[in-house]
């Protein structure tokens, strides 16, 4: 915060707009072609915290800098352009077929080499959890990665001043206000904020702004350590669980029915 | 699409005492009660013939009903008997025309909800079809999506009352009401026969009407002779010279006979849908950004409104209940709300919208930055919250003061004028409300001149004041060459109304048009007129 700007990161994923998805059946993960693709609705969270954080310095007169970044396909720049209509400032997408296949240690890699492109950031903010992998290990992983203090399950702000955070955070049984320095990682809960919607001002001027696109080697990365190839985890099988029901109606006296209830627990072993 | 060789109904077992555990038959939405001695559930259209058969021998009233969605008391009985059609809920076929066109054909008892749900996942029932519906279901699933476009706010209504009372919504500024959607239609009348109709085949000579029955008999009728007015209009029979047999029996709120088959005109659904939240420091700046909009804006499917009385309701709303806490806040000072749903073939055109709203907005003095633009699901779903909380916070807060005083309930007007006395019949509104001294809360379809002003009346006395003056408003928008009813109908809440904006003499020539289909007038009594006008008959005439 040198020059009095603080700058906030947030990390966002594009998530399937419904539930109904395809699988590719060779590598079992989902298959990402941009068709309906939200914002995953943690990481609108977490961006609404930093654009209040934004708003609340600004009525004081000092300036922030919220940057949206993500590793997504090519089409993930309109849900960044969108971001930028609801106030970010900027956008940075990490876009490569290198990219493609991370588990979450290749994925916050590559998050990382983009957080070092956008410079010195204070404060980084991810979604707890994406609501199509459900993992929540991207922000502690970035946390690690950058060797930052790590605030998980923020439910609230109560307030970022120069140099700290404070957060209420969700914990076993309740919550509790923790305090970090800066710079600092803080994943977010879906109920902590809701995203506001863009002004006609902000869509008319996201249409013109530039999101900043960066390949696999424009961000140097080593291409052993991203995407499939650099993904220790393997999906051995994913699959969509298959709800059945049926009813029988069994007769006959009541051993026979014991009976007949007995067949088909066997059955279903 | 009954199977020819089932047997004739008996009416007996379908007509059953109206009993205290089926009390809530008695009553709809516009919260009145009646009065009826039994109640039938039909569920098919044989059904329904066995039970008028019956009925028509003592001349018992009927009244038709649905899912009682209704606020003019349409649904409400006025003694006899309660036709209740919510059981006759199918699904009956599909047609394709040769433009590609889909035609969907249901039981009057289709929810709107089901029907949009089915439309949207493309999964309509198809139990018993024949073979050229089924093959028109088939390109259904390979289409462009399909979407039925009337869209009144309560989505429990039923096609069958959505028809009875040509029901609009938020989009009929686009589209219309139900009337253009509706392409078919059987109609039974009150002595069990059928008339069968399909937009196209039967026109009236100038205002005379001849109609065949399926039985082979034919009825002649003399339509009334009023000229409608030129704006939004759900108030009375439609009439007007050569018209199309079909419209008549559209908004006749139940008074000519049971609908028992309703074939609904499909619409490809838009591939673009976004939501403009707009925001004035004064309803006059709103008023001429409507006007600005209406003129700029070919893709609008709707124009929505809200005063700075239904945004503070909103804002104490927001502060006060949990359930509502999640409300989007409108602007401090923000006085007006003009809605914009644009409808559009891609974003480039949408983002071309959105442009000409700003330009609008500059031209009115107002801001581009305290807007709400939505975009996607999510943000279009908290608009669309935001606007169905308006009515539903009012009925809350009359809820509140019921209990004070039960003798109190809320007025909402339904009145319509032509697009050019929208500031004149705007200014009437607020200069009456304030000599009267009344508290309000204004709201709904601006782009059509249709604003539901809603008086909250904090004691009876202001509740009397409240009906006077609508009484009086009535004969100032039917000065204006507007509608006393735009979209609720007239039922049985707005028959006073409905006198004034034609007249006891076109009143008693509807009278005459409903005997020549009803000639005990038993069907719908109570509903547009007094059923003193049906007295006789020719007595008034």
């Amino acid at each position: 915060m040198a020059d009095g700007t603080l700058h906030i990161a947030v990390c966002v994923k594009a998530v399937p707009g419904s539930t109904d998805v395809r699988m590719d059946p060779e590598t079992n993960t989902i298959v990402r072609d941009g068709g309906a693709a939200v914002v995953n609705p943690f990481d609108a969270s977490a961006l609404e915290l930093a654009l209040g954080i934004a708003d609340a310095r600004a009525a004081s007169g000092v300036p922030t800098r919220v940057s949206v970044v993500s590793m997504g396909i090519p089409s993930t720049a309109s849900l960044l352009r969108d971001c930028i209509a609801r106030g970010a400032t900027d956008a940075l997408l990490l876009t490569d077929r290198a990219f493609a296949g991370a588990d979450t240690l290749a994925t916050t890699r590559a998050l990382a080499l983009g957080l070092a492109r956008l410079g010195r950031v204070d404060l980084v903010l991810c979604g707890k959890m994406a609501v199509d992998g459900d993992t929540a290990q991207i922000g502690p992983e970035l946390a690690g990665a950058l060797d930052l203090p790590c605030a998980v399950d923020v439910r609230g702000l109560v307030a970022c001043s120069e140099g700290a955070l404070r957060a209420r955070v969700g914990i076993d049984g309740g919550t509790a206000v923790v305090e970090l320095p800066l710079p600092a990682v803080a994943t977010v809960a879906k109920e902590a904020a809701r995203l506001r919607m863009p002004s006609i001002s902000g869509v008319l001027a996201a249409e013109g702004a530039e999101v900043e696109v960066l390949d696999a080697s424009g961000a140097g990365a080593d291409p052993a350590r991203i995407g499939l190839a650099g993904s220790p985890t393997q999906v051995v099988r994913s699959f969509v669980p298959e709800q059945r029901s049926s009813a029988r109606e069994i007769g006959g006296t009541a051993r026979e029915q014991a009976a007949a209830v007995a067949d088909i627990v066997e059955r279903m072993a | 699409m009954q199977p020819a060789q089932e047997a004739v109904p008996r009416a007996e077992g379908l007509i059953r005492p109206l009993t205290a555990d089926l009390d809530g038959y008695r009553r709809d939405e516009s919260r009145s009660t009646g009065e009826a001695e039994t109640i039938s559930f039909p569920e098919s259209e044989e059904e329904v013939r066995a039970i008028l058969r019956a009925l028509h021998a003592d001349g018992v009233p009927v009244t038709v009903q649905g899912a009682r969605t209704g606020l003019a008391a349409g649904a409400v009985p006025h003694g006899g008997h309660v036709m209740n059609l919510s059981r006759m809920n199918r699904y009956l076929g599909l047609r394709r025309d040769g433009s590609g066109a889909f035609f969907l054909t249901v039981e009057p008892g289709v929810v709107l909800s089901d029907l949009r749900k089915r439309l949207k996942a493309r999964d309509v029932p198809s139990d018993g079809w024949d073979d050229a519906s089924l093959r028109a279901l088939r390109e259904l699933a390979d289409a462009p999506e399909q979407m039925f476009p009337t869209d009144p706010t309560e989505s429990s209504a039923c096609i069958g009352g959505m028809t009875a009372c040509n029901a609009s919504g938020a989009r009929s500024y686009r589209y219309g009401p139900m009337r253009p959607h509706v392409t078919a239609l059987r109609l039974v009348l009150a002595d069990g026969d059928v008339l069968a109709m399909r937009r196209g085949e039967v026109r009236a000579r100038g205002r005379s009407l001849a109609l065949r029955t399926v039985s082979g008999r034919e009825i002649s009728l003399e339509l009334p002779t009023y000229e409608m007015p030129r704006c939004k209009n759900a108030s009375g029979y439609y009439v007007e010279d050569d018209m199309d047999a079909i419209d008549l029996v559209i908004g006749s709120d139940g008074t000519l006979g049971v609908l028992t088959r309703i074939e609904l005109a499909l619409t490809p659904a838009p591939a673009v849908t976004w939501g403009v939240s707009t925001f004035y420091a004064s309803e006059r700046s709103a008023l001429d950004a409507t006007e600005r909009l209406r003129a700029e804006l070919a893709d609008a499917a709707a124009l929505e409104y809200f005063d700075g009385a239904a945004l503070d309701i909103l804002r104490r709303q927001r502060d006060s209940s949990a359930a509502f806490s999640s409300l989007a806040e409108p602007p401090a000072g923000a006085r007006a709300c003009v809605y914009v749903e644009l409808q559009c073939t891609d974003e480039a055109a949408a983002l071309a919208d959105v442009r000409r709203i700003a330009g609008v907005l500059r031209a009115v003095g107002s801001d581009a930055d305290g807007t709400w633009v939505a975009r996607t699901e999510v943000d279009r779903e908290a608009l669309q919250f935001f606007r169905h909380a308006v009515p539903e916070s009012v009925n809350m807060l009359i809820d509140e003061r019921r209990r004070a005083d039960p003798s109190i309930t809320k007025l909402g007007s339904d009145m319509a004028v032509p697009d050019e006395r929208l500031h004149d019949v705007v200014e009437l509104y607020r200069r009456t409300l304030a000599e009267a001294g009344l508290e309000s809360a204004a709201w709904g379809h601006i782009g059509n001149n249709h604003l539901h002003v809603n008086i909250l009346p904090r004691d009876a006395g202001d509740y009397a004041r409240g009906k006077e003056l609508f009484a009086g408003w009535a004969r100032e928008v039917t000065r204006m060459g507007g509608a006393v009813s735009a979209e609720h109908g007239v039922g049985k809440l707005k028959r006073g109304f409905l006198e004034t904006m034609y007249g006891p003499e076109h009143l008693r020539e509807m009278a005459r048009a409903k005997l020549a289909l009803d000639p005990l007038g038993q069907l719908g009594r109570g509903n547009l007129f007094d059923e003193t006008y049906l007295e006789g008959g020719e007595r008034h005439g």
